[in-house]
């Protein structure tokens, strides 16, 4: 088990520790403590978490695509550690303006939801001749938001693909919803090789040589449509590497639950 | 085939086309169980289902094959039997596809659906072979009953697994087409199990109430029209839910 202490920087305080709450449970994390406060920037939501190592990636990629995060930091604390969440407003602020970090020290930027959430009506009209739709929301949004919203809309078009055309039928396991449902919908936006839970894209156009990764659009695609087809929710999916850094032809993508 | 059997071919082959296009009709009603939200939507949807492939797929089928059969011989239909011989075909195969489309996909599943959807098969047709009435003693080879009960749960095995387990036009109409042959397969080896020996013309009581071949086909007609009507209902409200998803 580990320890982790986020704190979320969101537009408005109301509702954000239910909501947040049950992303984090949903993560497989047990809620420890939590504090909201109000500054100038806006409203922190700091939590300390307990959970399994191996959901730490999963439940931060949950936060870095929730709509009500803004930016968001994850600590893996140490036993006995004294932390934010245990802090009054005030002494924490004393120690942001001490160590004058808390601009620097944001880890993970949301997606810009309002950006990607007035292209996904185009996109869905346009499926699946998406990519221009997609490198457009790429150059639209903040370097720092890239790829978070290219994940969001990744996730969303996943999600929106299986209910159009593969939601009729039975619930499968993980490598036939793979098989069966991701491979045949991945294929139709780009050349793919499938080998158990790895995904070769080949070619990729979000990807180009030298240029940004749009993996993460990918991923998102995938998480969407296997967490909805398949028997064991709470999908991931990571690169494990991408043309766009390693001068080779393909993406690897590889699922893990 | 028994030499007192001479089979109409024309027939023969719609009564392939009937259970094929039941099963079509049941089908599209049976992949979407697992999505219903109440259960109440969920018992709708396995009624209808059973209701499309009991009725239509295998009763239908059953009957029309029957019409397509020549014995030699007037021959009636008990109307009692013929209505349970109905009934068990429905409640098996709903039974059946309750148990397919409930919670994650499993082999041991998905072989006792296709047990339910197998029986249901078999016993309308023997049931309905029972309900047969003429100036004849009936007998069966037994290997070949085994066979055909044998063939009809395999391919309904089989047919269960493609319309659950695989997605896109293979998963409805590979189905569809391999329950046909589930259906017709049974009863085509079930009749060939079955003989008969002439009783000296004398006939059985109730011969003359006994359901005729003209008012069967009434009925065949009336069931057609409506799994066709319901095939083309339900696709129509699938293609408009579809376009109705907002992404």
């Amino acid at each position: 088990m580990i320890e982790l202490e986020i704190q979320i920087l969101s537009h408005r305080r109301e509702g954000l520790l239910v909501e947040l709450g049950r992303a984090v449970a949903a993560g497989g994390f047990a809620l420890l403590r939590q504090r909201v406060y109000q500054d100038e920037q806006g409203a922190w939501l700091v939590m300390v978490v307990r959970g399994e190592p191996e959901k730490q990636l999963g439940l931060e990629e949950v936060l870095a695509t929730h709509d009500r995060v803004l930016s968001f930091e994850a600590t893996l604390l140490a036993p006995g550690a004294v932390t934010q969440a245990a802090m009054s407003p005030a002494s924490r602020a004393a120690d942001v303006a001490a160590s004058g970090s808390a601009p620097a020290s944001i880890r993970h930027v949301g997606p810009d939801v309002h950006k990607v959430e007035s292209m996904l009506p185009q996109l869905a009209r346009d499926y699946p001749k998406i990519f221009p739709w997609l490198l457009a929301l790429e150059h639209e949004v903040a370097a720092e938001a890239r790829e978070a919203s290219l994940l969001l809309a990744g996730r969303r078009t996943g999600i929106w693909v299986f209910k159009r055309d593969y939601e009729a039928g039975g619930k499968l396991g993980l490598a036939d919803a793979i098989k069966r449902i991701a491979a045949p919908a991945l294929r139709l936006l780009v050349a793919i090789d499938v080998r158990e839970r790895h995904f070769h894209i080949q070619d990729c156009p979000l990807c180009p040589p030298g240029g940004h990764s749009g993996c993460k659009f990918f991923s998102g695609y995938l998480e969407g449509m296997l967490g909805a087809s398949s028997a064991p929710q709470g999908v991931l999916v990571r690169n494990l590497h991408c043309r766009s850094n390693n001068g080779q032809g393909d993406c690897l993508l590889e699922v893990l639950h | 085939m028994p030499d007192h059997q001479h089979y109409n071919t024309l027939l023969v082959l719609l009564s392939y086309l009937i259970s094929v296009l039941g099963s079509f009709a049941a089908l599209q009603w049976a992949v979407v169980i697992p999505l219903a939200k109440t259960p109440r939507q969920r018992t709708a949807a396995v009624l209808a289902a059973g209701a499309a492939m009991g009725v239509g797929a295998i009763w239908a089928m059953h009957f029309i094959a029957m019409l397509a059969c020549d014995m030699g011989m007037p021959v009636t239909y008990d109307p009692v039997l013929t209505a349970l011989s109905a009934i068990i075909a429905f409640g098996a195969c709903s039974l059946g596809l309750f148990i397919a489309s409930s919670g994650a996909f499993s082999w041991a599943k998905l072989a006792a659906a296709g047990i339910c959807m197998g029986l249901g098969v078999t016993g309308m047709h023997y049931l309905g072979m029972a309900a047969m009435m003429m100036a004849a003693y009936s007998t069966y080879d037994m290997n070949l009953v085994a066979t055909s009960l044998l063939i009809a749960i395999v391919a309904s095995i089989v047919a269960l697994w493609l319309a659950f387990h695989l997605r896109g036009r293979v998963q409805m109409i590979g189905s569809a087409l391999v329950m046909g042959l589930a259906v017709c397969g049974m009863h085509y080896t079930g009749m060939a199990a079955f003989d008969i020996d002439e009783n000296g013309a004398q006939l059985p009581a109730g011969f003359a109430h006994g359901m005729r071949g003209d008012h069967l086909g009434v009925t065949i007609f009336v069931v057609s029209v409506a799994l066709l009507a319901t095939a083309l209902v339900v696709h129509y409200k699938r293609q408009q839910r579809r376009a109705a998803i907002t992404i």
